[in-house]
């Protein structure tokens, strides 16, 4: 058992600061920081001292910082249920929560224990099933639970570990106890999210962390990295090691892209991989690359649509065949899940001393399995202070004291025919931390994860971990389904630690790379995409700020509107009827227009192409400097801004504010991504867009608009960003043909259509053929047709237009020889090297 | 009786297949009652990999994968067995009363018994329901022997239902086959494990093929057999006695025995997952053929 330091006798006096003074400490249960009201534990002194000197409102405005900084880091935490709200911003308290070295020393004995007690079970459950046949485990707690994969039979190659990486979450009772509420497995998130809290909190709060003697998180992933490197059965000295993770609607998908990028391995998806020859591989742009360890966040059940649930679209066939053929390592083991059953609890101290002859160290919370009679029984006439719940994972939970008669009587006869589905825990006191709100401390219940990774031939204990407490008067229970608020767990040490990144590190010897074939397909699907959005943004925003200005000129001084209807094509959105007032009409055109900065849901507005920026963005997540991810997220905030009593004024602002912010991400993106095949797709995708758009551009203002002439030509040179460049050149006077030159023809400005094609051409040039075909690509057929016709054009023939007659025919040919093959684009860079992603079907379908 | 069994599955596809990844569980297991001779097994197209496995339940599997593409797949596997006429259990054996039997199961820590636990919990294709109870109380009345109890239940389910091959398929609810009293072997064995273990005992689902005899007269036709799937019951301390709902008997020698899991999901002979292919269409043959009995085997029968 293990109980926190208790106070020495020789306490301090309460002290005269407030923070500490006006500590509300309940009077019953346990607070981690004071034993009764204004009475510190000795470990809390130093940091309440160094608390007291910042004060309650500096803390605050740290607070505020901390906030900022992991929003411009992008640190999310969204749950599947809210549909609409697509991320949560993770929410940090800058108080840390303190344990002693010597408590934690004997914390980690248990953890470890409790690991090696779970990787023992694992292993018998998928081979001699020992446990159940003996009697110590009864089969109705383990076959009934869907963690428990029956096709996993035996798929562990001898002697190879099934549990990597363990998350343990753990709360103290009033009697300050530490007990095991449960286990994480399948996905155990936290670990990063620990690092990131302790980086950001360290950055703004250098006073509190400068010299706290306090065990660095760090190595701890330097452990992981490692072991995930030696689980490989191919390639030991380089092997290739991804994070299988469900993708960008997965809640943790921030973690999983901190992870794959702090350990230095692929974040991949189902559907990058592919099982060939029994061995799992990567699809890149260069062909199949072999995988050797996966770092597996995706539920087993959904790991392999061969073996386990066949409407999974996110794995991949024939997985646990690799696995059992050994040559593909998951951490965790397919069917690891069944350890996440609470009902297990019930039966630790009897299997502990069984499977490993010890005795349980970690006491769990006092539990009973509803499936052996007596438990049943016991559960029945104590109902009103037990809580219930199902064995099933993300189960429903029966607070005893809560139910009505209704309730009660349901539940009754739900646990009467199949009590074996149901456990029951004493609820107890969770102890409290203190938490920031409003310049105070007040004392909130806390709950911790610590994490346990596998190391060598035992297993190793993070120092410190992931506290988490509600806020307000939520239950935490309630709380931490909406993510909750975390702290930063400090394991105090006896003197100050060495700072380790595994940034700064090599190991071994370096194998020198450059990215480029090893690309995943749908990585660079996303990146195409994300520069198509981009440059979709960019455009749309430029045409909506022009018609916002030519609607406010018309205000002021009623002069002609009739290029609004043109911008309004332009734009896509339907002129409203004519109005009664000039005023009502204003009122009328300007409501259209800020639809698209307003409404959500309407189809082309802004918040639906930056929507499609940020999915494809998220994707990516790890090939973007974190520098544009800040610029990406910042654009969120303008996105998200706007309030319904916008006036076109405002709107203008908001728009050139949201061109600057894009076009800083762009210009980033080329600053800092290597210019290799990943930013080959993102600038294809790019200037495929700006040519597409350009050339609709140039179809509207000299070929269909209603009111062609000199106030459109001049909205074409301001879109473009070329009329200071047109009036360098020839000062005022708008004529076609020279605004056709300088648009079309000029190769040296890259507003011009011929500068883009170019641009293309090139970089198309450069994609690798996945066959190593001799021949020309579609692709490659497709950019020279419309590099050709551009350079044959007849420009003697165009330059017939005239104020007087403005419409061409030869001009309307040649814009449509250009779109014709450069709206084929799109699908054969699509059929070459995004075709991978093909998604597999079941031979047969099988519904009970 | 010894058999050549000849089980033949073609998929046609639309479109070309580039990649399949398949289970087949085609190759019969043995027991102490079923010799088996080494299984002639034919892909077309060739597999690139296959690999013979045991799973959970002991059942044979055979992994494969394709990777050419093909727009035709035929999976022909041929078997030579002999089943003797000696399964653990007759209509005349001694059997503990159903209710001790349940309890045995509820509380006997042997570990065979144990293990047949598993049996006694729903699975997909099995869900315990009070209707099925009540359609077994009529045959399990009190303190009537297990295996008596259950022959009779086997008889009426024999009885009450029609075999219609045209009602049912693989995804129609156990209900829906009580409530209509019509369906196929599969059904009814579903069925009778769902009574089973309504009343807390031990059920499992046996896949296999049966000899079918031609009309008299009549000669016997080739690939006209089909697969066929019967029960077993757990007798605690005894072993597992098989029933035949379909035909109303016990299995003997002319039940040949494939593979046996919770419910058909565990057993399904051929499973896949391809890249590709459009639409398909399936076709399959079975065929039981008779082996003239070895001259050593019919002295001792005489």
């Amino acid at each position: 058992m293990i109980r926190a330091a208790v106070a020495y006798p020789d306490e301090l006096e309460s002290p005269s600061e407030t923070l500490v003074a006006n500590y509300p400490v309940n009077a019953t249960g346990y607070d981690e920081m004071c034993s009764a009201p204004g009475v510190l534990r000795p470990h809390w002194q130093e940091i309440a001292k160094s608390l007291e000197e910042i004060g309650g409102k500096e803390l605050e405005r740290r607070h505020g910082e901390v906030q900022r900084l992991l929003q411009t880091d992008g640190v999310t935490y969204n749950t599947y249920d809210d549909l609409h709200s697509s991320q949560r911003h993770w929410l940090v308290d800058p108080i840390p929560l303190l344990m002693t070295g010597e408590e934690w020393s004997e914390l980690a004995i248990g953890l470890e224990q409790r690991t090696r007690l779970m990787n023992a079970l694992l292993a018998d459950l998928y081979d001699q099933r020992l446990a159940i046949r003996q009697g110590w485990l009864p089969p109705e707690l383990i076959y009934p639970h869907p963690g428990f994969l029956a096709a996993c039979h035996q798929s562990l190659p001898s002697g190879q570990r099934g549990l990597i990486f363990h998350g343990i979450d753990l709360a103290r009772g009033p009697d300050g106890v530490l007990r095991v509420y449960g286990d994480r497995t399948q996905s155990p998130s936290g670990a990063g999210y620990a690092l990131e809290n302790r980086i950001i909190l360290a950055r703004a709060l250098p006073m509190l962390y400068r010299d706290a003697p306090l065990r660095r998180l760090a190595s701890f992933l330097e452990t992981e990295r490692a072991t995930l490197a030696g689980l490989a059965r191919h390639h030991p000295e380089n092997p290739h090691v991804v994070l299988l993770t469900p993708g960008p609607n997965s809640p943790v998908y921030f973690e999983h892209a901190y992870l794959a990028n702090y350990l230095s391995i692929s974040l991949v998806e189902g559907e990058d991989l592919v099982v060939r020859d029994g061995r799992v591989w990567l699809k890149t742009l260069g062909g199949l690359q072999p995988v050797d360890v996966i770092l597996r966040r995706v539920l087993d059940t959904f790991c392999d649509p061969l073996e386990l649930r066949g409407d999974s679209l996110l794995g991949v066939p024939g997985l646990l065949q690799a696995v059992r053929g050994g040559h593909v390592v998951l951490a965790n083991t397919l069917g690891s899940g069944i350890i996440e059953n609470p009902g297990l609890a019930a039966f630790l101290p009897l299997l502990c001393r069984q499977l490993l002859g010890e005795d349980l160290k970690l006491p769990s919370l006092p539990t009973w399995w509803c499936g052996n009679p007596d438990d049943h029984g016991y559960v029945l006439s104590n109902l009103d202070h037990l809580v219930v719940r199902s064995i099933l994972p993300n189960g429903p939970y029966w607070e005893g004291c809560q139910l009505d008669d209704t309730l009660r009587t349901q539940l009754i006869e739900q646990m009467q025919s199949a009590p074996y589905l149901f456990v029951a825990q004493e609820p107890q006191l969770l102890s409290t931390a203190p938490v920031l709100e409003e310049g105070n401390l007040l004392p909130r219940p806390v709950m911790l994860r610590g994490f346990v990774v596998a190391e060598d031939d035992g297993y190793r204990v993070m120092p410190g971990g992931l506290a988490r407490v509600s806020s307000g008067l939520d239950t935490l229970q309630a709380a931490l389904q909406k993510g909750g608020i975390s702290k930063d767990w400090w394991v105090l040490a006896k003197t100050p630690q060495r700072h380790v990144s595994l940034l700064r590190q090599a190991h071994g010897p370096i194998v020198v790379t450059r990215d480029g074939s090893d690309l995943p397909s749908r990585v660079a699907d996303n990146l195409f995409w994300l520069g198509r959005y981009s440059e979709r943004f960019d455009g749309t925003a430029r045409l909506l700020r022009e018609a916002l200005g030519r609607l406010l000129e018309w205000e002021q001084d009623n002069t002609d509107e009739r290029c609004l209807d043109d911008l309004f094509e332009a734009l896509e959105i339907p002129v409203p009827p004519v109005a009664q007032s000039p005023r009502a009409r204003f009122f009328a055109l300007r409501q259209t227009l800020l639809s698209l900065l307003l409404e959500a849901e309407h189809p082309g507005s802004m918040e639906v192409i930056f929507n499609g920026m940020l999915r494809t963005g998220r994707a990516v997540r790890n090939h973007l400097g974190d520098d544009s991810w800040r610029l990406l997220n910042r654009l969120q905030q303008w996105i998200q801004q706007p309030s319904p009593e916008l006036g076109a004024r405002q709107a203008r602002e908001l728009l050139e504010e949201e061109l600057m912010l894009v076009a800083a991400f762009c210009g980033l993106n080329n600053e800092t991504v290597p210019h290799h095949q990943g930013w080959l797709f993102f600038d294809i995708g790019r200037y495929l867009e700006r040519v597409l758009r350009t050339l609709e551009l140039f179809k509207l203002a000299f070929i269909t608009a209603r009111h062609p002439g000199v106030p459109l030509w001049e909205v074409v040179l301001t879109i473009t960003d070329n009329l200071t460049a047109y009036r360098r050149r020839y000062r005022s006077a708008l004529h076609p043909t020279a605004i056709i030159d300088l648009l079309l023809f000029d190769e040296g400005n890259p507003r011009s259509v011929g500068y883009q094609l170019k641009r293309l051409q090139r970089h198309i040039g450069r994609l690798q053929q996945p066959d190593g075909s001799p021949y020309r690509s579609a692709e490659e057929r497709l950019i020279l047709e419309a590099v050709s016709k551009l350079q044959l054009a007849d420009i003697a023939a165009l330059a017939t237009l005239s104020h007087d007659n403005p419409h061409s025919t030869e001009l309307d040919r040649l814009l449509d020889a250009l779109h014709t093959p450069l709206s084929g684009l799109s699908d054969a860079l699509t059929h070459s090297h995004f075709s991978h992603a093909e998604v597999p079907q079941q031979l047969i379908t099988m519904r009970p | 009786m010894r058999y050549t069994i000849t089980h033949r599955t073609i998929y046609q596809y639309s479109s070309g297949v580039a990649l399949c990844h398949n289970e087949a569980r085609l190759l019969p297991r043995e027991t102490p009652w079923q010799l088996c001779r080494p299984s002639q097994i034919r892909i077309k197209p060739r597999p690139a990999l296959s690999v013979e496995r045991q799973d959970f339940f002991g059942n044979r599997v055979l992994y494969f994968a394709i990777q050419d593409i093909h727009q035709r797949l035929e999976v022909t596997v041929a078997t030579e067995v002999r089943v003797l006429n000696e399964r653990s259990f007759n209509k005349s054996s001694l059997s503990p009363p159903w209710e001790q039997a349940c309890q045995m199961l509820r509380e006997d820590p042997d570990p065979e018994i144990i293990e047949a636990r598993l049996f006694r919990l729903d699975s997909p294709f099995v869900m315990i329901h009070r209707d099925f109870r009540a359609y077994a109380e009529p045959s399990f009345t009190p303190d009537r022997p297990l295996l008596e109890a259950m022959a009779d239940l086997n008889q009426r389910i024999y009885e009450d239902f029609t075999y219609d091959p045209h009602f049912t398929t693989v995804a129609t609810p156990l209900n829906e086959v009580l409530s209509e009293r019509r369906g196929v072997c599969q059904d009814f064995a579903h069925l009778a494990i769902a009574c089973l273990r309504s009343l807390g005992l031990a059920a499992r689902y046996v896949s296999g093929y049966l000899e079918t005899l031609p009309p008299p007269g009549q000669p016997r036709l080739v690939g006209a057999d089909a697969s066929h799937a019967w029960l077993a019951v757990y007798v605690p301390g005894a072993g597992w006695a098989e029933f035949d709902p379909t035909n109303n008997c016990m299995p003997q020698e002319k039940h040949v025995t494939l593979a046996w899991g919770r419910d058909y999901g565990d057993v399904a002979p051929l499973q896949g997952v391809m890249t590709g292919g459009g639409s398909h269409t399936l076709s399959v043959s079975v065929d039981v053929e008779p082996n003239p009995e070895p001259v050593k085997s019919k002295k001792t029968r005489a």
